[in-house]
């Protein structure tokens, strides 16, 4: 049951990381003179969205 | 004998020797191992700190050699993309407070992944006492600059009607404090889970090597391959682990420097 739960929670957090690749990629695709402040930002997006699903997988373990 | 038999009951084994456990005295008045490991970071971060200020001075202003100028790189990042970037004219007061944040994150963070060793942050009780200095770092300067009452009322948007006025403004006070636990949990539980999940690799690589061990056979081989795939898994999560580190201590020390930002911001 933690499992799939798990599960659900990590599905947000995929869509959020996908989401900022792909805006990421489109941006650099259109300016690639901005990549390496894109990557920053990409990469902090990415930390935010990826922290969600920490938070599930951390309670699953400990509740 | 399936060697994922074993794991769950592992798995709990791991996840306890994670949480705090007392290595001198008890959990009330005693040293866990997270404090121990803590207090090593914090000597460490000391060390290089003085030994870099030694040969900054020794060699005057052209820094040579990897040390001196790594960690001059590392400052001079600091300074100019999370200080001078964000909070802007102001960056040279609040300099000392988001390098010391930074430092202090990063050496805990880079002493954790160390094998055999914890993080000092990977226990909710540190990154929550880091997490109340810097909310009450930037509550402070905010309130220092607008005045007690002037700072709550900045915390209202300007030129919004009455009524979504006051409506906005509990949801600003709310937000506010959930920055409070925001910090705190996304920082224990970046570091906890990525100890987790690099504890669990370890742990495959041993139970699928243990029937080669134990008896030589073309069963236990095979399973014994399987372990070859866990290891180097492992070693790809240990190099994740290593960016996260970094990631984490740039994370929490850019949203610190952003509310300062925001508490300092002037109306408008």
């Amino acid at each position: 049951m933690n499992v799939i739960g798990y599960g659900i929670g990590v599905l947000g957090a995929g869509l959020g990381i996908g989401l900022a690749a792909f805006g990421a990629t489109s941006a650099m695709a259109r300016q690639p003179e901005v990549q390496g402040r894109l990557f920053t930002v990409f990469i902090l997006a990415s930390a935010f969205a990826e922290a969600l699903a920490l938070i599930g997988f951390v309670v699953t373990l400990i509740a | 004998m399936n060697p994922l038999d074993k794991l769950s009951e592992e798995m709990d084994h791991l996840v306890s020797s994670l949480s705090s456990q007392p290595v001198v005295g008890d959990l009330n008045a005693g040293v866990t191992q997270y404090s121990f490991f803590l207090a090593i970071g914090v000597i460490l971060l000391l060390i290089l700190i003085f030994a870099f200020k030694n040969a900054q001075q020794k060699q005057g202003i052209a820094p040579k050699g990897f040390f001196v100028n790594g960690m001059e790189y590392l400052v001079e990042f600091v300074r100019d993309d999370l200080c001078k970037a964000l909070i802007g004219d102001e960056w040279r007061v609040h300099f000392p407070f988001i390098a010391s944040v930074f430092f202090f994150i990063l050496i805990n963070n880079i002493v954790g992944v160390i094998p055999g060793c914890k993080p000092g942050t990977g226990t909710i009780g540190v990154t929550a006492a880091v997490a109340l200095v810097s909310f009450c770092y930037f509550i402070y300067w905010g309130v220092k600059k607008h005045g007690v009452f002037g700072y709550i009322k900045s915390l209202a948007p300007q030129g919004v009607v009455f009524p979504m006025n006051a409506l906005v403004w509990v949801i600003e006070v709310f937000s506010t404090f959930l920055r409070l636990v925001t910090l705190a949990v996304r920082l224990f539980c970046n570091l906890f889970a990525g100890h987790v999940v690099m504890g669990t690799f370890a742990i495959l690589t041993s139970l699928f090597m243990e029937p080669l061990l134990q008896a030589v056979s073309a069963q236990s081989a095979l399973t014994a391959g399987a372990s070859v795939f866990w290891i180097i898994l492992l070693i790809v999560i240990y190099a994740v682990e290593l960016l996260v580190a970094a990631i984490q201590a740039y994370v929490f020390t850019l949203l610190s420097a952003v509310y300062v930002q925001l508490a300092v911001a002037d109306e408008h």
